[in-house]
């Protein structure tokens, strides 16, 4: 068994494997099949400051190796994130380590809900800034595409929390080295990347959009090698911790991430498929670990340059 | 999570087909209105699991039956499995429909195949029971005789007129009510979205905010994290509605909490 922790600067994880944002609920709908303490670390879908329905349906359409999704980030706002017992007061009786997604339609909204949970901040172990939701219209990737205005939401957060901040970064940028250093130079504590690629899919014999939102993000295996280059970049050009995501199935795309910089990874849409999936990345990348007669993950982090 | 093995996999007729799994964990506790979500096996570049009602079980057995229509691509390869080829299965998944009381006299509403996921309800039903199995032509009307077997009275509308009566299969709810007026009766319904919102409505009209209707969407993880599968429910917001997730808040949802469209 190799030594699968891994450090993140102001957080330390048990092992490299988190969940991606919006693709493991609150926690709850996946601690019936495991114990999700057993994981690196949970982030939970998007919070906002308000509830939000989200998008008209449909919302998702499968693709070749991958699907698009357009949900909206419909969720229940801070207020009964904070207070409901399915939500925050669940996650913290699990003992995981729960990192919480944020996002707004105005700066001023991502300021408000970093200042509510700071204030109630007991078993959150940091913030997640989602300024690259490509399925809202007002914010969301509006921020997560000009370097200033990334820059701007992360001060904002900065000023409303002292909890460790991961600024989520959008793929649907030519220059993604860019990004990163302006969110670290802005007060991120780490980077996250990719969310997902903005595309379209059309039903050829209804001659309609797939998606009601027309646009949606893709994920899945069919992204991976775009997001292994632009974890590399990223790794490249910030200091900072960067997490890697997009496309991770196995304990051997993890590994290519590990190897390209990321000091942690997330699992997001395999866990469609497979609920165990991130349980399965994490066995995989001490095997291969133990394979290779390496004692700890920390040493095979950035080692392909 | 259960391998489920294929014991058979027969097509019935024109694009339906038959698979029934070896799946005892999942027999022992399904109900009507429950559903699997199943990887399919050899289709590799699926990522994503499809929901299937649950036509029938063995919990003797161990059996448990789906019947589909081949529709795209998943439905494609599921089609092309043979015997002790093995699909990992999700469930049972969702919430049932409600037990029909002793004294109740269950009517199933099927539109298409819907009448694959309310045929467990023969087998909870105390007294017999309706079923009005409606369709676009013969060929689509699926399980009646399997609902005469089971003492269900049925009653059939189509499109075409090709069997039955020629029409809407909600047409045929004002005769039982006529026919079976001294009795509890408890409605379900299970079919496409149009024909459910048109029950939603006649319910209401005819005094049965109770009866349950199974509603889906497409689904990707089957167990309420992804937020794809949601349907209008009533809400007491400005808008009237939240959008409620049909794996895990449903499928079975009461008609009076449906929201229906202006």
């Amino acid at each position: 068994m190799a030594d699968l922790a891994t450090d993140l600067g102001r957080i330390k994880l048990k092992n490299p494997v988190m969940t991606a944002s919006g693709t493991f609920g609150y926690g709850a709908e996946y601690h019936k099949f495991y114990d999700i303490a057993e994981l690196g670390a949970v982030v939970v879908k998007g919070i906002a400051p308000f509830p939000s329905h989200g998008n008209p349906t449909p919302r998702v359409a499968e693709t070749a190796c991958g699907m698009l999704n357009a949900i909206g980030l419909q969720g229940p706002g801070i207020d009964r994130f904070l207070h409901d017992e399915h939500y925050l007061p669940f996650l913290r009786t699990t003992g995981a380590t729960v990192i919480v997604n944020i996002w707004g339609r105005t700066i001023g909204d991502y300021a408000e809900v970093a200042r509510r949970l700071e204030a109630d901040k007991e078993g959150i172990a940091a913030l997640e800034i989602n300024i690259s939701c490509p399925n809202v219209k007002a914010g969301g990737i509006a921020f997560g595409t000009d370097k200033n205005l990334a820059a701007e939401v992360v001060s904002a957060v900065r000023e409303a929390t002292t909890l460790p901040l991961i600024t989520k970064l959008s793929p649907n940028v030519s220059r993604i080295g860019e990004f990163a250093a302006a969110v670290e130079a802005a007060g991120s504590d780490m980077i996250s990347l990719i969310n997902t690629l903005t595309g379209m899919a059309i039903d050829i014999e209804k001659m309609r959009f797939k998606l009601a939102n027309r646009t949606g993000g893709l994920s899945g295996p069919a992204v991976k090698p775009v997001a292994v280059r632009m974890v590399y970049e990223a790794a490249q050009a910030v200091k900072v911790p960067v997490i890697g995501m997009g496309g991770i199935a196995t304990g051997a795309d993890a590994v290519e991430f590990l190897l390209a910089g990321a000091r942690a990874v997330a699992v997001g849409t395999a866990t469609f498929g497979d609920p165990y999936a991130p349980l399965k990345v994490i066995r995989g990348i001490n095997d291969y670990l133990d394979r290779h007669g390496i004692g700890a993950v920390s040493e095979i982090i950035g080692k392909v340059k | 999570m259960e391998s489920g093995m294929i014991i058979s996999n027969v097509g019935l007729v024109g694009d339906y087909f038959k698979v029934t799994f070896y799946a005892p964990e999942i027999c022992a506790t399904a109900r009507p209105g429950h559903f699997v979500h199943m990887k399919i096996a050899r289709a590799d570049d699926l990522i994503l699991r499809r929901p299937f009602s649950i036509c029938n079980i063995s919990p003797s057995s161990g059996e448990l039956e789906v019947i589909y229509k081949v529709v795209g691509a998943g439905t494609r390869v599921l089609s092309t499995l043979r015997e002790g080829e093995v699909c990992d299965l999700l469930g049972p998944l969702g919430k049932p429909f409600g037990r029909p009381a002793p004294d109740e006299f269950p009517v199933a509403i099927a539109g298409g195949y819907g009448s694959a996921a309310l045929y467990m309800l023969t087998r909870e039903a105390k007294c017999g029971g309706a079923a009005l199995l409606g369709a676009r032509t013969r060929e689509d009307i699926l399980l009646a005789d399997a609902y005469r077997t089971a003492g269900f009275e049925v009653a059939v509308a189509t499109d075409d007129g090709s069997e039955g009566h020629m029409g809407l299969v909600t047409d045929l709810v004002d005769d039982v009510l006529l026919r079976h007026h001294d009795k509890k009766l408890r409605f379900y319904a299970c079919g496409p979205t149009p024909m459910l919102m048109a029950v939603c409505r006649l319910m209401l009209d005819r005094g049965y905010p109770d009866a349950e209707v199974s509603l889906d969407h497409l689904m990707c993880c089957g167990v309420g994290a992804c937020f794809a599968c949601v349907v209008k429910i009533k809400a007491d917001n400005p808008d009237g509605y939240y959008y409620a997730r049909t794996c895990s808040e449903g499928p079975v949802f009461k008609v009076k909490d449906v929201y229906l469209e202006k």
